[in-house]
């Protein structure tokens, strides 16, 4: 599998390769014309999209399928951001902000805040608004 | 048609043990942190859905098609699995020929088997039995 042509040393070029270069056994996701998601339940969610009028079964299949990359990508992405010896949270919420193509998971997994830090937001705004009267 | 809210998420167990397979045994993985990939992986099934039914639209029809997907990914900069999709797609469709294969060769062996049942009149019985007629 060729790479693309990108610098090899970034964290998320790394990841996509481990993703892709892994010694993969047969019944891998990667390599396996077999998936590990329930077909059954991707296509449930894929008829809740609106719109949708006809799901060919190869759509099903390659959706599952990239679900099932995202998945793994993901992961070793957060691990990569993180420490290696465990996945938190936060580590996720770092890479939905950093990631251009993680943007649409920004409402899904927003970043974290303390408590203090947003009573001390909610001031601030306050303030701004007294300074409009 | 109702649908459980549930039936709208992707089963945790199964992208759980997804999460732990790609990850060395030693890196451990926070409840929250799994919870959170199931959404995320469920919510990318739906953005993946809208951006691949956008490609079929654009091109006047009404299924989305496995090219549809893989245009989509481009789409979403996810350039970098259009590869191993295109494999896993050949692999499957090389699946499915060879099972269409399978049954239609049943097919024709039970097709046989049913002309070589006795009481059925043809040419290789007649001739076995004015072999065997003994007079």
């Amino acid at each position: 599998m060729t790479d693309a042509p990108s610098t090899p040393t970034s964290p998320d070029n790394a990841a996509l390769k481990m993703v892709s270069n892994t010694p993969i056994m047969s019944s891998s996701p990667l390599r396996s014309k077999d998936v590990l998601l329930p077909l059954a339940r991707v296509k449930t969610i894929m008829k809740s999209s609106p719109d949708v009028e006809n799901i060919g079964q190869e759509s099903l299949f390659l959706i599952t399928k990239a679900t099932e990359l995202f998945i793994m990508y993901l992961t070793k992405l957060s691990q990569r951001y993180g420490n290696d010896q465990e996945v938190e949270y936060s580590d996720l919420a770092a890479v939905v902000e950093r990631k251009d193509s993680m943007e649409f998971l920004q409402d899904i997994v927003p970043r974290k805040i303390k408590y203090q830090e947003f009573l001390k937001m909610m001031e601030e705004e306050k303030d701004e608004e007294t300074d409009l009267f | 048609m109702a649908e459980k809210p549930e039936d709208l998420h992707l089963p945790t167990t199964i992208v759980t043990k997804m999460i732990k397979d790609c990850l060395p045994t030693t890196c451990k993985v926070s409840k929250e942190a799994n919870i959170a990939i199931a959404k995320a992986a469920s919510v990318f099934v739906l953005y993946a859905t809208a951006s691949a039914n956008s490609v079929a639209q654009k091109s006047s029809r009404k299924t989305i098609t496995g090219s549809d997907v893989v245009t989509a990914m481009g789409e979403m900069e996810f350039d970098k699995f259009v590869r191993p999709l295109e494999n896993s797609l050949a692999i499957w469709r090389r699946g499915q020929q060879e099972k269409k294969d399978l049954a239609a060769k049943k097919k024709a062996i039970a097709t046989a088997m049913k002309d070589d049942e006795p009481g059925t009149v043809d040419e290789d019985n007649q001739s076995v039995q004015s072999v065997i007629q003994i007079d």
